[in-house]
């Protein structure tokens, strides 16, 4: 799936991938891969500035530790994002309930012709 | 660049420091944050890298696989660009919250040393004695600082928290932390020359312990804030 079909959704999208515990940021983005059975498969490099955007927005807090010989930044999900994230799968719920209902195809009136 | 692994060989450091070096060139900002992007894209690199090395790929074909995976520096330098302009602006503007009432301190004790507590009626700042005094340069002056100050707080207000709430655009805090930078530096060049006039006009007046303190502060601030003005202007191209 390409970036712009997620333009809008790449945040809750991390911070749902970040709900069940803190990951560092490519670990974020093969759980991100392998949640979404490989549907999201972003340019894995511009990912990272979301993950920054969502740490500046409070909505992440993120921490270096070292780990192998290696510098490396494990991103937590804060209380502001559960209560963002919370907010975002409500979002979600009505719309795609909305466009759902819209896209099925409608009933054929009974007696209609083809 | 790369930290050594002994599962790689020098061909696929090679392909990673490559990359990270493209990466290097293109991201803009201030050292530190570019150097803190590229040990993060340096550890997430190796992970892809080793991630591929489970099937039949060499090391360098795992390597060239991930440093893929990455997309080119170019896309990934523009996509940290807003980032790392949004963390320069909010640097900037904290540094300037921080100094102002420092320096504005420092000038107001040197005012009220030479020219008394009257200079400073218990009245607004635009009806203060040395302000009337001062004529329409130190009411520009003042109006300038005013400016500053709001460009500051709101480059504060626009890279942190209060985004969920206030979605901005992103090249603003740049923009708004060049304001705030600029009009610091020519908030403190317009104070040093209004020194320079007062020692002229009245140089037994002058209270100059307090006021060469006042004038080397300033003159620190005004080098450093016209660097950090650049530096946001700099970012905000970089980000567009």
């Amino acid at each position: 799936m390409r970036a712009e079909t997620l333009k809008g959704h790449l945040d809750g999208l991390l911070l749902a991938t970040l709900e069940p515990g803190p990951l560092h940021g490519y670990a974020v983005i093969e759980a991100l891969r392998a949640r979404s059975g490989g549907a999201f498969d972003l340019p894995t490099g511009t990912v990272y500035p979301a993950l920054h955007r969502l740490e500046r927005a409070g909505l992440l807090r993120a921490t270096w530790s070292a780990v192998g010989g290696r510098r490396r930044r494990t991103y937590t999900l804060t209380s502001t994002g559960r209560r963002a994230l919370a907010a975002e799968r409500a979002t979600w719920q009505t719309f795609a309930t909305a466009v759902s209902a819209l896209l099925q195809p409608a009933p054929t009136p009974a007696g209609a012709q083809a | 660049m790369i930290t050594a692994r002994p599962d790689l060989d020098p061909a696929a450091e090679q392909i990673l420091d490559g990359y990270l070096g493209e990466l290097a060139a293109r991201l803009p900002g201030p050292a530190r944050a570019r150097q803190a992007v590229l040990a993060e894209l340096g550890d997430g690199l190796l992970d892809a890298t080793q991630a591929r090395l489970t099937g039949e790929a060499t090391p360098a074909q795992a390597a060239a696989a991930a440093v893929n995976e990455f997309g080119d520096p170019a896309t990934v330098a523009h996509a940290f660009a807003p980032e790392l302009a949004a963390t320069c602006a909010r640097r900037t503007a904290l540094a300037l919250i921080a100094t102002g009432p420092l320096v504005g301190g420092l000038w107001l004790a040197a005012v009220l040393t030479a020219a008394g507590p009257a200079a400073l009626a218990a009245a607004p700042p635009w009806q203060w004695p040395v302000i009337q005094a001062g004529g329409w340069p130190a009411r520009l002056l003042l109006g300038l600082a005013v400016v500053t100050v709001v460009a500051a707080w709101l480059t504060v207000a626009a890279t942190g928290p209060l985004t969920c709430w206030l979605p901005t655009q992103p090249g603003l805090p740049a923009i708004a932390a060049t304001t705030a930078a600029g009009g610091t530096g020519l908030v403190d060049l317009g104070l040093l020359v209004a020194l320079t006039i007062a020692a002229l006009a009245f140089p037994d007046v002058v209270s100059w312990p307090l006021a060469t303190v006042a004038a080397t502060a300033s003159l620190v601030r005004c080098a450093l804030a016209s660097r950090a003005a650049h530096r946001c202007l700099t970012l905000r191209t970089a980000a567009s």
